[in-house]
């Protein structure tokens, strides 16, 4: 019988080709527009790396003095640790791997006399980083885990910026000149842009990831500047470099990665004597004083990743859906109410006010499938607009495949829904009326 | 066998009611070919239509083959009208962008047959009408005879028990109203009872039963019996 349907919807889309290309258009518009929506807040949202996601935690303390607290963050903890926190936390045997962190930055100046140098921004970190963010290399690998604590001038370059000085050969082992320091390339990574930065979201959510990658243990030896947020709440002098790494300011990031929810059990413990550790020498003196751990999805949510702007955005989309279903439903019950002789044919011949019914609803199904098509193809445009205008969200506009099913789906539920009311009543109407002649 | 009795119809709007049919009571036997006459508004669509189940009614008893109908919902009622009874209107009422052999399929599709028996009985539905040879004509490229025929043709594929024609050749000329006279009369006699309206007294005399409607009620009827014996004889 729903062959039978289909035949009939194809039919009647021949009879009535313009109201049917209209609802066509009204559907498609309205999923185009609530899909560019969806596709951008549905991948800022998503688990950038499912597979362990829950074995990453972002490591914070409550190092405020008393009567402070960071207004901005939803249980008043800092967003990032001290210097001095940073290398006291790197010191715990516990976690199977950790890494230090530093939005930095370099002038690189190219070999080649005939390129000028450039800015870029660059990341220090441990060795472990790597491993911990699942990052990908093309040529060689991680330093040595001795570097971490005695530094050495070595650098992982991206993909991008190894095309760019080495044409993109394997420059294991060659030399990179960065702020006039001589480093030597132990590796180079593939094209790795996850979505969100979420092993940052002290700097930007999103946006192009760092080119340069550099040991966290050089920031002493060669005083590398923060280029990222630095936030601090005690009246200091910090003249020199030294002053800064023994300051309360917070600058560093700290990640930890612990396989069960024992060692993680065992971490914290080992948080919580630190920071008693810690009131002893005199610091954490707030009463909240302590230590957290938020593993990847909790950090993103905690640090508003998908905005309130983007879900109110999505309920403005659906909204304009739900304005384009509306208009359908107007035309549908033109449509169908073109239709009603036939429908009293029908029911004359024995057909049941639920077969009709149902033919008007897979009729409605068809045209949702065609506006979802459509809207789909509208919805590329959409998105390739919003690359257009926002360069920094070109990792969040792409629709994979749970998103294509998605649209398909919405616009044939949607549009089944707004048939509801248009074929009930073409089913309800009495037939006699249709076939009477006086 | 049909039966009702005191059946009693009323339209209501807003402004009038119409008294339909009232106190109507009457009997169909097996076999029967039964005119309905009567002047213009009297309630003879009205009474069709009661008897195919596509109107309700507001009292009194309708017994279909022993079984009352005001008990049933509608999905009953669809399949009873189905499977027992065919139409045939005045205008035809095919479906203008359905094929002859997908206007006969109509009734067949709702009663769920194999593809293999609807194609065999629409043959033979279209065969028996005379237009076997135009399964693929639209209702436009036929004529008025034609198109009725098919629709005829719709009304038996089914082979339903009753068939109820409501004023069948109201729109023919007098020569293919009586080749559709005749191809129902055939069909009678192939033991499908029917029930035609008609304006046409000729025509109604050809049946065997006349019942005259006048003001919703049966005001006599003739048994033509005789008459129509000595047609035969
Ligand atoms: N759907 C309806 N709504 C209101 N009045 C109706 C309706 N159908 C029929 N009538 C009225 O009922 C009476 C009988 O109509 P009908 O059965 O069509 O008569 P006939 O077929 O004998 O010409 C008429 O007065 C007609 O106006
Ligand atoms: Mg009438």
């Amino acid at each position: 019988m729903f062959k039978y349907y289909l035949m009939l919807s194809w039919l009647s889309v021949k009879r009535t080709p313009m109201l049917t290309a209209l609802m066509v258009l009204a559907i498609g518009l309205g999923i185009s527009v609530t899909m560019t929506v969806l596709t951008v807040n549905y991948l800022m949202g998503k688990d950038p790396i499912p597979e362990k996601s829950h074995q990453l935690f972002h490591v914070q303390l409550y190092t405020y003095g008393k009567d402070r607290s960071n207004p901005r963050s939803a249980d008043g903890y800092p967003y990032q640790v001290t210097y001095q926190d940073a290398m006291n936390l790197s010191r715990s045997e516990i976690p199977n791997r950790k890494t230090r962190s530093l939005q930095t930055g370099y002038s690189v100046i190219p070999s080649s006399s005939d390129s000028s140098p450039f800015m870029e921004t660059a990341r220090a970190i441990d060795s472990d980083f790597f491993a911990m963010f699942k990052v990908p290399f093309i040529y060689g690998g991680a330093w040595e885990s001795s570097v971490d604590t005695k530094a050495k001038q070595v650098v992982v370059l991206g993909k991008e910026i190894n095309d760019r000085l080495f044409k993109g050969e394997n420059s294991v082992g060659k030399q990179v000149n960065l702020n006039s320091n001589l480093y030597t390339v132990v590796g180079v990574i593939d094209d790795w842009q996850p979505a969100i930065h979420y092993y940052d979201l002290n700097n930007n959510h999103f946006g192009d990831t760092q080119q340069i990658f550099v040991p966290f243990s050089l920031l002493p030896v060669l005083e590398l500047p923060s280029w990222g947020n630095n936030n601090g709440w005690k009246t200091e002098t910090i003249n020199t470099y030294q002053d800064k790494l023994n300051s309360e300011q917070m600058w560093n990031q700290f990640w930890v990665e612990l396989e069960s929810p024992q060692q993680k059990e065992k971490f914290q413990a080992w948080l919580e004597g630190y920071v008693e550790q810690q009131k002893q020498l005199g610091r954490f003196e707030h009463e909240n004083a302590g230590g957290s751990l938020k593993d990847v999805v909790e950090w993103m949510d905690y640090n508003n990743v998908v905005s309130d702007d983007n879900t109110i955005l999505v309920g403005l989309a659906f909204m304009f859906l739900a304005v384009c279903l509306i208009n359908t439903i107007g035309l549908l019950l033109a449509k169908f109410l073109r239709r009603a002789p036939e429908v009293g044919v029908r029911r004359a011949l024995g057909a049941s006010q639920g077969e009709i019914f149902v033919q008007h609803l897979v009729d409605v199904g068809l045209i949702g499938l065609a506006g979802g098509t459509l809207g789909l193809l509208l919805g590329q445009l959409g998105l390739w607009g919003i690359k257009q205008l926002y360069a920094n969200y070109h990792q969040l506009v792409y629709m994979d495949m749970t998103l294509v099913v998605l649209a398909i789906l919405i616009a044939i539920g949607s549009s089944v829904v707004a048939g509801l009311y248009p074929a009930w009543k073409i089913c309800r109407t009495n037939p006699s009326i249709y076939l009477k002649i006086q | 066998m049909l039966q009702m009795n005191n059946i009693k119809k009323v339209f209501r709007t807003d402004l009038v009611e119409t008294h339909a049919l009232r106190d109507f009571s009457l009997q169909v036997e097996e076999g029967e070919f039964v005119a309905v006459t009567g002047p213009s508004g009297s309630g003879k669509t009205t009474f069709l239509n009661i008897t195919g189940m596509l109107e309700t009614f507001d009292g009194g008893t309708y017994m279909l083959d022993g079984q009352d109908v005001k008990g049933l919902n509608d999905k009953q009622r669809s399949r009873l009208r189905n499977e027992k009874i065919g139409f045939i209107f005045q205008s035809f009422n095919l479906i203008p962008d359905l094929n002859l052999f997908d206007n006969v399929d109509v009734p067949l599709r709702y009663r769920g047959f194999s593809s293999k028996e609807r194609k065999q009985r629409i043959e033979n539905a279209l065969e028996r009408v005379g237009l076997s040879a135009r399964l693929k004509h639209l209702p436009s490229q036929l004529s008025g005879g034609q198109q009725q025929r098919v629709a005829i043709a719709r009304a038996l594929a089914g082979e339903p028990r009753f068939l109820l024609a409501d004023e069948p050749t109201g729109n023919l000329d007098s020569l293919m109203a009586r080749q559709v006279m005749q191809l129902l009369e055939e069909i009678n006699q192939q033991g499908t009872t029917i029930i035609m309206v008609t304006h046409d007294s000729e025509l109604a005399r050809r049946a065997h039963r006349n019942i005259h409607i006048v003001d919703g009620q049966v005001s006599d009827y003739q048994d033509l019996q005789p008459v129509l014996e000595v047609a035969e004889a």
